[in-house]
């Protein structure tokens, strides 16, 4: 990235943190500090805590590992719930892009899946698999399944019918069709829905941890501290869970790159 | 109806670079006069530098160096005065033909009539009288060309800069279309730089040939077309005209 | 692009009645009413949950899910709160349209500054990206600290969730679509208003209406998980049993509640992303 795109980042967060520790002082005096909290009131909550009470906190929280613990624990429920949805997903969806009586058998389920929101389904899931992981997963992984699915299926699609045309001239039988053409012009397609199913996951697990809530994980950090309630806490809660999508993010965004680095014309 | 009292371009000295990752110098002091109503060609390679020449004369763009100026002011943005028509389909694909045409006027704030009227005589000119409630997806990519050249006409700028209007068409129907402009431009003598790849394009609608290097790209030559018009399908092959072509691709290919 | 209407009827229908008869089938075969309800306690559910949306006193039928009568704590809980089915989906209906209401066109606002030049594109970006990384439902609990149990507590962040969500296709359009056209018309003297309303809002539109029913699904999903955790009413709260947060998921969950509001929620899930299609297909209709 050019240095004067990157420079005028820097200025800009800078800026958004300058501005929010020059709220965060004023909200001291200005803010009003009792919270409501459905039952009672609490006195003395800040409700812009000042830059340093959340390095403050934030230091504790990482010393006292409940922090790193609770990043551990959400992040491998969606990882797994990714790669398990992802690979449900793509298998289902290229099968469907494939094959199109596969396709018009599949529809009424994907259609039923695709417009439920992957949070309706948790209540079921707990209901079939008890309380713990296998929920939290399988609701992640489902909400991923029908995105990457839609991606896969929206990919093979977007195959040009020209080179497919040309393939055949070319001799090349189904199969082979399929691997070296079909699948190299899928794949933006496919990270571009993984990309999707990223946010998603994350948006699911946080909702999923807030309603299940037990230690460790990122949701329950958050509940607990509403509960208090701990502010700089939940701020720094908030702030990971946001980095932590921001990362996840990037990553896929490189990888898409990488893949579609054939695709531009240089030059 | 010219309403300018002399509209020459200038480039002095100009050069461009494109900054990113790698900077990419596109122009290297070129100097450039274009007299009033004349019709210049700019010819060179892919790649070398005209169509950004071509933006900095529009408007869009200020050159990293040297200076631009149009009737003695230096250019400091787009206006109407400077008709642009660019390498890409720009006809406004949500509006009809006559839309598009009066669209200028409509920026102008002339009234309903008014801008018929000019619509109407231009669709005339153009041979599109049928298409004037089409929208352009019912429209060739010729026609559409010749819409947006008319609809820049509609303005009645002094000046027109053309960016390969043509290239993207068959070699019949640019044929045509290098006749139709021919025929406008001779209706109404306007100041034009036109950018092709096509040297026989360039020898057909010119009175001037300025051929470009290679990225960064400069003049390397510069050829005074001085074949009688109005020139026709026979002038393509009159000894003048080939012999002219061949003394402009040696000097392209130099 | 899936159709609106299945191309092939036929072979549609038939899959899902297949789906239909597998499920009775499993189902009666696996005997176990209570995680997987017969189609007869879903039907009888979808009945009894069409209440008046008055509460009302439970006479008593604690008769076992998978009983004729079918009842069960979960839907006595809630028909003791005068929940109802249509209620519910038209007051999650109600929220969507409100954060779609609001969200959308603060989206569109922020997409079309952030591609207007590369100035306050290289400034606002990243704010925007850091932003848009936070989950909506995320913040709920923060946000209810400013605002109490309010309405306004449960809007937020669907609207949250549109516009970040819209901002990117209208990015998209503006810069990589709109540009060329706002070439050509400034050199023919557009500026202003004319320029943004007959210009480059035409010719983004494609690409932002597409991006539409992707917002929709979006708003959905957080309408239904922010009424999961703090609402008193809508489809959320249906699905999870109708209690205040802390005790959500302790009512004994009735499955046939659960399939039966999904059910209902991917049928105004389906008809909503159609109509957008339909408008979509509408409004587009020059583009080739």
């Amino acid at each position: 990235m050019p240095a004067i795109r990157v420079r005028r980042a820097v200025v800009a967060l800078v800026a958004l943190a300058a501005v929010y520790g020059i709220a965060a002082e004023i909200g001291r005096e200005r803010l009003p500090n009792r919270v409501w909290l459905g039952a009672h009131y609490v006195e003395n909550v800040q409700l812009l805590p000042t830059l340093r009470s959340l390095a403050e906190e934030g230091a504790f929280l990482i010393e006292s590992e409940i922090l790193p613990s609770s990043i551990a624990v959400s992040v491998r429920r969606v990882l797994i719930g990714l790669v398990l949805g992802s690979l449900v997903g793509i298998f289902l969806g290229l099968a469907t892009g494939w094959a199109v009586r596969l396709e018009y058998l599949a529809d009424p389920w994907v259609t039923l899946f695709r417009f439920t929101p992957a949070l309706a389904l948790l209540p079921l899931y707990v209901i079939w698999f008890g309380y713990g992981e296998t929920p939290k997963i399988l609701l992640i992984a489902s909400g991923v399944a029908v995105v990457t699915l839609l991606g896969a299926h929206q990919g093979v699609r977007s195959v040009p019918r020209a080179y497919l045309d040309a393939a055949a001239s070319l001799g090349a039988g189904p199969s082979l069709a399929f691997r070296k053409i079909v699948l190299p012009f899928a794949l933006p397609h496919i990270i571009a829905s993984v990309r999707i199913a990223v946010g998603l996951a994350w948006v699911t697990i946080v909702v999923a941890e807030l309603i299940d809530a037990r230690m460790p994980s990122l949701g329950y950090l958050l509940a607990l501290s509403g509960a208090y309630p701990r502010v700089p806490t939940m701020l720094i809660g908030i702030a990971t869970v946001g980095l932590l999508v921001l990362g996840f993010d990037t990553l896929t965004l490189l990888l898409h790159a990488r893949v579609t680095r054939w695709m531009r014309r240089t030059a | 109806m010219a309403n300018d009292l002399l509209a020459p371009l200038e480039a002095k000295d100009v050069g461009y670079t494109y900054s990113g990752a790698t900077s990419t110098d596109a122009l290297e002091g070129l100097s450039l006069k274009v007299a009033d109503g004349e019709f210049v060609a700019v010819l060179g390679p892919v790649g070398c530098g005209k169509t950004t020449l071509l933006r900095i004369f529009a408007g869009f763009l200020r050159p990293t160096k040297g200076s631009v100026h149009c009737a003695g002011a230096p250019i400091d943005g787009p206006g109407w005065q400077k008709g642009y028509v660019l390498q890409e389909e720009t006809i406004f694909p949500w509006m009809t033909v006559r839309e598009n045409i009066e669209f200028g006027l409509l920026a102008k704030g002339l009234l309903p009539p008014a801008r018929r009227a000019v619509c109407d005589e231009l669709l005339g000119l153009i041979g599109l009288s049928a298409f004037e409630e089409a929208y352009p997806k019912e429209l060739s990519a010729g026609m559409s060309k010749m819409v947006e050249v008319a609809r820049v006409l509609a303005n009645d700028p002094s000046i027109l800069l053309l960016d390969e209007p043509f290239g993207a068409l068959d070699s019949q129907t640019r044929a045509r279309m290098q006749d139709a402009l021919a025929r406008l431009w001779e209706q109404r003598r306007k100041t034009v730089l036109f950018v092709t790849h096509d040297a026989e394009e360039a020898l057909y609608l010119a009175d001037r040939i300025v051929v470009l290097t290679q990225r960064p790209g400069r003049i390397k030559a510069q050829f005074a077309v001085q074949i009688p018009r109005p020139r026709s399908f026979e002038t393509r092959f009159s000894p003048g005209f080939l012999a002219l072509k061949r003394q402009v691709l040696e000097a392209a290919a130099a | 692009m899936k159709p609106v209407i299945p191309q092939r009827p036929l072979l549609w229908l038939a899959s899902l009645a297949a789906l239909a008869g597998v499920y009775t089938l499993v189902s009666s075969r696996a005997a176990r009413p209570d995680v997987l309800p017969s189609a007869q306690d879903i039907a009888e559910t979808f009945t009894a949950l069409l209440g008046s949306g008055q509460p009302q006193p439970v006479n008593g039928q604690h008769a076992h899910a998978g009983h004729p009568g079918h009842s069960s704590d979960q839907v006595e809980t809630l028909i003791q709160q005068g929940v109802s089915l249509q209620a519910s989906l038209a007051i999650s209906t109600a929220r969507v349209l409100f954060g779609l209401l609001v969200g959308l066109p603060l989206g569109t606002l922020i997409g079309l500054l952030l591609a207007w030049n590369r100035r306050t594109d290289d400034y606002l970006h990243p704010i925007y990206v850091l932003l848009r990384s936070v989950p909506p439902l995320a913040l709920i609990t923060y946000i209810m600290l400013w605002l109490g149990h309010s309405e306004a507590h449960r809007l937020i962040p669907i609207v949250y969730a549109v516009a970040t969500t819209a901002v990117i296709p209208t990015y998209h359009g503006v810069r990589d679509v709109a540009a060329k056209y706002v070439v050509a018309a400034r050199s023919l003297g557009a500026r202003g208003r004319l320029l943004l309303t007959k210009v480059l809002l035409p010719a983004a539109s494609p690409a932002v209406l597409g991006g539409l029913r992707y917002s929709l699904a979006i708003a959905w999903m957080t309408a239904v998980g922010a009424e999961m955790l703090m609402a008193e009413n809508g489809m959320g709260n249906l699905l999870v049993g109708g209690g205040m947060w802390a005790s959500r998921l302790q009512t004994r969950s009735d499955p046939a509640v659960i399939l039966v509001g999904i059910m209902a929620l991917a049928a105004v899930g389906w008809a909503m992303d159609a109509s957008a299609r339909i408008l979509t297909a509408r409004l587009t209709r020059w583009v080739r």
